[in-house]
């Protein structure tokens, strides 16, 4: 198990703070977070390329805060894959062996082996100087896991790859991952981050700001940063007040919403999924809900169907398949009605 | 004409007088250098003598001068340390430096009252008018060229590629010998062969170092001094022969491994 306790490390202009972070063996940890977050910083520090300025590193139950890298156990594949140019493929995978000064006979059967399990066997007596970004990537992934590591840290191993190869990198991950590698993943892509993680860290401005499971993260996001990863566009700030015992939450344009289990007179923020908004031309008669009349402002097609822009005084994104929008026989400038419960709302207190 | 031609023109008649500025000399020299007078001077065993010790001595300074530069250009390209400007200043410092002012400062060190010069004369050596001297005095004028060159090498190779050899488990020696240093062998080649060739020709500071035994330069200008121009210029087209033959022949031996490491360079920078 890996622990990070109040990690502090200052570079330059930039720092990273108070991070506090624990993968238990056999997890699949994704730390997501734009370029600049701080995310490479953090593996680097983990990996003892860099070492912190306060705090502790502790890995299996030991203090590895000072460690040397060569002793650490721990892998790191670097986004740019970091393959040594001058040397084949062979001489790649066969470095960290010769480095332990292993016979010529146990390295070339460890290496074979592991171009096998990535499937680079036949490219082994190649130069490295015209292999394919994805090619790259695998000679880069045997050679360190050649090692054993006890944590394999990767830095944004699927954002130079094209789809194909990203779904079969995937599932290699995956499946390493299934056989009991420990593996800290680092991305700025949420679909990376949901579908390889088991758990997920956001990390922002060199701060990891929420932590947990998938779905506790994307379900609740405890900010508006982390909703926007969420891919989640309906944004509202409002003011919450309290009214015969229900609290309604208004906008500056005076759409009101109907909230759950918060406190009144404080200014919060409400999240709203696109796909959790339903569209209908009567107005819904449950009165639980909370329902919305507005305009179609826009339909675009979206990657699940069509995203259907409304305008209700602040402007609605809404996620519809085809077939209901057919059925419906939504198109710009009609008014249609929306509705969702209140569970369905994120409240977002303060930013 | 548009004016971008008249431009082109221009810069290639500029370019052209340069090259001929550069030129013209050396063809002269060839030129005005008949058959016969060329041909007793190959067989002159004198001449035979200096040129080899020129270009042996100047080997050796290079080489062994590069067991100590080498890393120290790796230090420099990688490592932050307190006045590392002021590091890199005086490296520089010997191309700066009238070279007969520099064979005066080497003199005083190597000489019998010097501390070198003492430490050397414990084991029975006189570094004045000896070759190991000449080796020094070479050396002190041409170390900027290997060592600014291999710095520049060190510091083109990717760190990151370093980083990565030190996370699969290699010392840092291990990394130096098998990531930096194959990696950063075109510059070093490179710096190698400007160091043994500025040492080959160099004249003022070894002419106050060691007279005798005289390597080509001291040679060529002795024969000058003491009978001419036509005596002097077989000596040198016969020494620019033989030093643009190894010069091409080490320059070659270098591009062999340039091609091999071009595309990867680019590929990882």
């Amino acid at each position: 198990m890996l622990r990070l306790i109040n990690i502090n490390r200052r570079l330059g202009d930039f720092a990273l703070k108070d991070i506090n972070l624990e993968v238990s063996d056999g997890q699949y940890y994704v730390l997501l977070g734009r370029s600049g977050s701080g995310k490479t910083q953090l593996l680097e520090l983990i990996a003892g390329l860099e070492h912190p300025d306060t705090g502790t590193i502790i890995l299996d139950g030991a203090d590895i805060t000072t460690q040397r890298i060569q002793d650490r156990k721990v892998g790191i594949v670097f986004q740019d894959y970091a393959v040594f140019p001058h040397m084949t493929v062979f001489g790649n995978i066969a470095y960290p062996l010769r480095a332990r000064k292993e016979d010529k006979k146990s390295i070339a059967e460890k290496v074979e082996k592991a171009a096998t399990a990535m499937n680079i066997k036949h490219i082994l007596e190649r130069s490295t100087e015209k292999l394919s970004g994805g090619e790259l990537q695998r000679v880069a992934l045997a050679r360190t896991l050649i090692t054993s590591p006890r944590l394999l840290l990767l830095d944004e191993p699927l954002s130079s790859l094209d789809t194909s190869l990203k779904d079969d990198l995937k599932r290699l991950l995956r499946n390493l991952n299934i056989a009991g590698q420990t593996i800290i993943h680092v991305t700025h892509d949420y679909g990376d981050a949901v579908s390889l993680a088991k758990r997920v860290g956001v990390i922002h401005n060199g701060k990891i700001i929420q932590e947990g499971s998938v779905d506790e993260v994307f379900k609740n996001p405890s900010n508006r940063f982390v909703a926007r990863y969420a891919g989640i566009r309906n944004f509202f700030r409002v003011n919450i007040s309290g009214e015969k015992g229900l609290f309604i939450g208004t906008t500056e344009h005076n759409v009101k919403f109907k909230l759950n289990g918060v406190s009144a007179d404080n200014e919060s923020l409400l999240l709203i999924k696109s796909d959790s908004i339903v569209l209908t031309n009567e107005m819904p008669e449950d009165k639980e809900l909370n329902t919305i009349k507005g305009k179609i402002t826009e339909i675009i097609p979206s990657e699940f169907g069509m995203e259907v822009t409304i305008d209700a005084g602040d402007l609605f994104y809404v996620n519809i398949i085809t077939s209901d929008m057919e059925k419906l026989r939504l198109i710009e400038q009609k008014e249609v009605w929306m509705s969702f419960t209140s569970k369905d709302i994120v409240v977002i207190n303060g930013n | 004409m548009s004016r971008n031609s008249i431009f082109t023109w221009i810069v290639m008649i500029l370019s052209s007088l340069v090259l001929l500025f550069i030129l013209a000399p050396l063809a002269g020299m060839f030129i005005h250098t008949g058959g016969v007078q060329f041909l007793e001077t190959i067989k002159d065993k004198e001449v035979h003598q200096s040129i080899w010790l020129t270009l042996w001595v100047s080997f050796t300074a290079t080489f062994i001068f590069s067991i100590g530069a080498i890393p120290f250009a790796w230090l420099l390209a990688r490592k932050k340390f307190p006045f590392k400007n002021v590091v890199q200043g005086i490296i520089d410092l010997p191309i700066v430096l009238p070279h007969t002012a520099a064979g005066i400062a080497l003199l005083g060190f190597i000489s019998r009252d010097g501390f070198l010069g003492k430490t050397a004369s414990i084991f029975g050596l006189n570094l004045v008018n000896h070759p190991s001297g000449i080796a020094l005095a070479m050396a002190f004028v041409s170390l900027p060229f290997l060592i600014n060159a291999a710095r520049d090498g060190f510091a083109a190779v990717p760190e990151r590629l370093e980083k990565a050899a030190l996370n699969l488990g290699a010392s840092n020696t291990k990394v130096f010998f098998t990531i930096s240093l194959p990696l950063a062998w075109r510059s070093i080649i490179t710096g190698f062969v400007m160091m043994f060739a500025r040492g080959m020709s160099e004249f003022g500071a070894v002419v106050i170092i060691a007279y005798h035994p005289m390597i080509a330069p001291v040679l060529i200008y002795e024969r000058f001094s003491s009978y001419g121009l036509n005596y002097a210029r077989p000596a040198s087209v016969f020494f620019i022969l033989v030093a643009l033959l190894f010069l091409i022949g080490l320059r070659l031996l270098s591009l062999k491994r340039k091609e091999k490491y071009i595309n990867t360079d680019a590929q990882t920078d």
